[in-house]
């Protein structure tokens, strides 16, 4: 019998975001394996009662849900709050049945550091428990704006001829690989109705780059849109302060 | 001296508006004066995730509706308070969708707080910061998650002094108050 799976995008930035990117890529490698996937943006399914049926269809015929979405406030956006209250209402109005699914989440996060996404994890891993999913595990990404310009695939591709001593390499091709063989378990272990193995997630947790570079290279890029349409002067306004 | 509460509830919640009240009055008899954004009956449209208070209208959001109003009265207050019932450990969306709006209070860059990275400061002063959690019930694990983010969330916000607090629906009034007294003590006392 043909598997299902449901994926649910949560970035207002559609198919430029991180959540897109990284979340399609997994939805790819179920695809490889035979497993048919249905995408949901949530900011355009949300306003639609429409679309918010054939989204808890969706779900209640997968045996595996993605939730990718941004870290905003250290936890959960707005929007993926709702997402998450849409679902456990449709739960207990006997919508979705009690048959067993696996919740795979991935946090995409601002900061170079992959550890601002665990709260945001933990919220998924309730959200997945108040509704009776199996936590298959969470995907903390730090730096996640790196997928937003690439896919793994592509970024892959692009380190795939530096050698290992070259900083692109340690900086890009390193992380991306562990991810892309992450995520590959990941989909092995999920179609296969199992959790993912903590040893797996475990090799996430790593800070790529000093902290002082990555602050160097996203200070420029501010300034560099800044400088494009004429606000740097303006950047350090105080519109609201008390007068 | 001013107080601003950030009401997350859903429009049928039977204690939040108490807890409110219990703040207020507690304020008002230091002579703190402030208001209530009861946000559920607010038109807030959702962060589109552009950057832009940061880099086009720095410091504004490019949605012109209710959330650049809260993110104004979010700076120019003393004492910020968020009462929220616990979502899965976390906030609800009612007060997400305001806080979400609310980046532009911060710059875009990025420099190191407490060995992390975080963003430099906009304005020269934060408000002390409290928040007030509701549970149907015990939960040791949506309880623990709830603290660690309102820990996280005053290294984001640059609160001077914060405090977390759960109240249980079936507390008593008395409860309520012993509560609501010790996050007052602490947000105008000492925080470790
Ligand atoms: C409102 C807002 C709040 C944010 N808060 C955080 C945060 O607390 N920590 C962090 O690391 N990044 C934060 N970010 C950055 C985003 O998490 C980051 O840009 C992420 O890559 C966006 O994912 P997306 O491309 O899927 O939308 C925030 C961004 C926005 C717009």
């Amino acid at each position: 019998m043909t598997k299902h799976a449901t994926f649910l995008m949560c970035s207002p930035r559609g198919e430029k975001s991180a959540s897109y990117s990284l979340g399609n890529y997994v939805s790819s490698l179920l695809e490889d394996r035979g497993i048919t996937v249905k995408s949901f943006h949530t900011y355009k399914t949300l306003k639609n009662s429409e679309k918010i049926e054939e989204m808890i269809a969706s779900i209640n015929e997968s045996s595996i849900i993605i939730l990718s979405s941004p870290l905003y406030i250290d936890s959960a956006p707005y929007m993926t709050i709702k997402l998450m209250d849409t679902v456990s209402t449709a739960k207990q109005e006997g919508k979705i049945n009690d048959d067993k699914r696996l919740l795979l989440a991935i946090s995409c996060a601002g900061y170079l550091e992959y550890y601002h996404n665990n709260i945001a994890l933990k919220i998924y891993k309730q959200f997945a428990k108040k509704n009776d999913f199996t936590w298959a595990g969470g995907f903390p990404i730090g730096a996640a704006g790196t997928f937003a310009m690439h896919t793994v695939p592509g970024l892959l591709e692009q380190v795939a001829q530096l050698p290992e001593d070259d900083v692109r390499y340690q900086i890009y091709g390193k992380p991306t690989k562990i991810l892309d063989s992450a995520f590959k378990t990941a989909v092995e272990k999920i179609s296969n109705g199992e959790v993912i193995p903590k040893e797996e997630l475990l090799k996430l947790e790593v800070v790529v780059m000093p902290l002082g570079s990555y602050i160097e290279g996203g200070n420029k890029n501010w300034i560099d849109w800044a400088e494009k349409i004429g606000t740097v002067e303006k950047l350090r306004d105080k519109p609201y302060e008390k007068k | 001296m001013s107080y601003l509460i950030l009401n997350g509830m859903q429009s049928n919640d039977s204690i939040i508006p108490k807890i409110n009240k219990f703040i207020a009055e507690k304020l008002q008899e230091h002579d703190i004066k402030g208001e209530i954004l009861n946000l559920h009956e607010k038109d807030i449209k959702p962060c589109l995730g552009c950057f832009k208070c940061w880099v086009e209208t720095p410091g504004i959001c490019i949605i012109d509706d209710f959330g650049r109003e809260v993110a104004e009265k979010m700076i120019q207050s003393d004492y910020l308070f968020y009462i929220t019932p616990i979502k899965y450990g976390g906030y609800s969306s009612e007060l997400k969708k305001a806080l979400d709006r609310s980046i532009g209070l911060l710059m875009p860059f990025f420099r190191i707080f407490h060995d992390e990275i975080h963003h430099e400061t906009r304005y020269d002063k934060y408000p002390n910061f409290s928040v007030i959690g509701t549970l149907d019930e015990p939960n040791k694990e949506q309880e623990e998650i709830f603290t660690n983010l309102v820990k996280r969330n005053s290294l984001n916000n640059f609160a001077p002094k914060f405090t977390s607090q759960i109240i249980y629906t079936s507390d008593d009034e008395q409860t309520i108050k012993t509560k609501i007294d010790n996050s007052l003590r602490i947000m105008g006392e000492e925080n470790d």
